[in-house]
């Protein structure tokens, strides 16, 4: 996944929306993309019902409960251009399937239209979260696996009183995560999330 | 596994960015690569 990472930028190039995609649930997939140091392409549960997705393209091993490790790239008509398994154990050479993509994209007949460029985020006071929380964590997985660390600073109201005033004025309570963009404090982690992934990259 | 040719099956899932994403909000703007892999937290 961090080879595919660093590719992205020529795979966006290439019109080409990456998804990753294992029967392992949303909260495994944000830890797991942040102990990789980070992973902004989407990467999608097919939890339940469990391999459903990989079954209907055949690549489900029931046996093991797990799918297979492959690729299927599908141009923007929904046509199958590629599909290769290498075995569970095996690896892919992603610099060679960003190679396919390109020829796929350079073959496809109308031009799509390029990624658009991030909104941005705005201007971001700082990311409230509390010590323990649940809710706190998924917040600062989706900020770290944005690759937002440098925009968005965190401050943990458990263990800082001043940042604890500092919530409390802006939010008239103590309900942390928080996210206060322009003055205006958003509550949900899930909204939280959901924000970063709009303003800071091109998918919607 | 399916091949090459046949029409992609369609798919609705959770992401671990929150958000709901499917094959058919990309159609007739993006080419999408799926890569599936057996688990999280597992080698290559």
């Amino acid at each position: 996944m961090p080879e595919t990472e660093a590719l992205l930028p020529r795979f966006r190039a290439a019109h080409t929306q990456v998804l990753g995609i294992s029967v392992d649930s949303i909260f495994c997939h944000a830890n797991w993309a942040h102990s990789l140091g980070g992973i902004s392409f989407p990467l999608l549960a097919d939890f339940h019902p469990k391999g459903q997705v990989a079954q209907s393209y055949g690549l489900y091993l029931g046996d093991a409960g797990i799918t297979d490790r492959a690729t299927v790239i599908i141009d923007a008509g929904g046509t199958v251009r590629h599909a290769s398994a290498v075995t569970p154990a095996g690896r892919r050479d992603i610099g060679e399937l960003a190679a396919l993509c390109e020829k796929v994209d350079a073959e496809y007949g109308s031009g799509l239209a390029d990624f658009p460029s991030p909104a941005g985020l705005g201007k971001v006071d700082a990311l409230y979260v509390k010590s323990n929380c649940g809710h706190s964590l998924k917040a600062i997985l989706g900020r770290d696996n944005l690759h937002l660390q440098g925009q968005v600073a965190l401050k943990n109201v458990t263990e800082d009183s001043a940042a604890m005033g500092q919530l409390n004025s802006l939010t008239g309570k103590d309900q942390a995560p928080c996210l206060v963009v322009d003055g205006k404090p958003m509550p949900e982690a899930d909204d939280i999330v959901r924000y970063f992934a709009s303003h800071a990259t091109d998918i919607g | 596994m399916i091949a090459v040719g046949d029409k992609a099956p369609g798919f609705e899932l959770p992401d671990h960015l929150s958000r709901k994403l499917s094959l058919g909000q990309f159609a007739g703007k993006r080419h999408v690569m799926l890569l599936f892999y057996p688990l999280d937290f597992t080698p290559t």
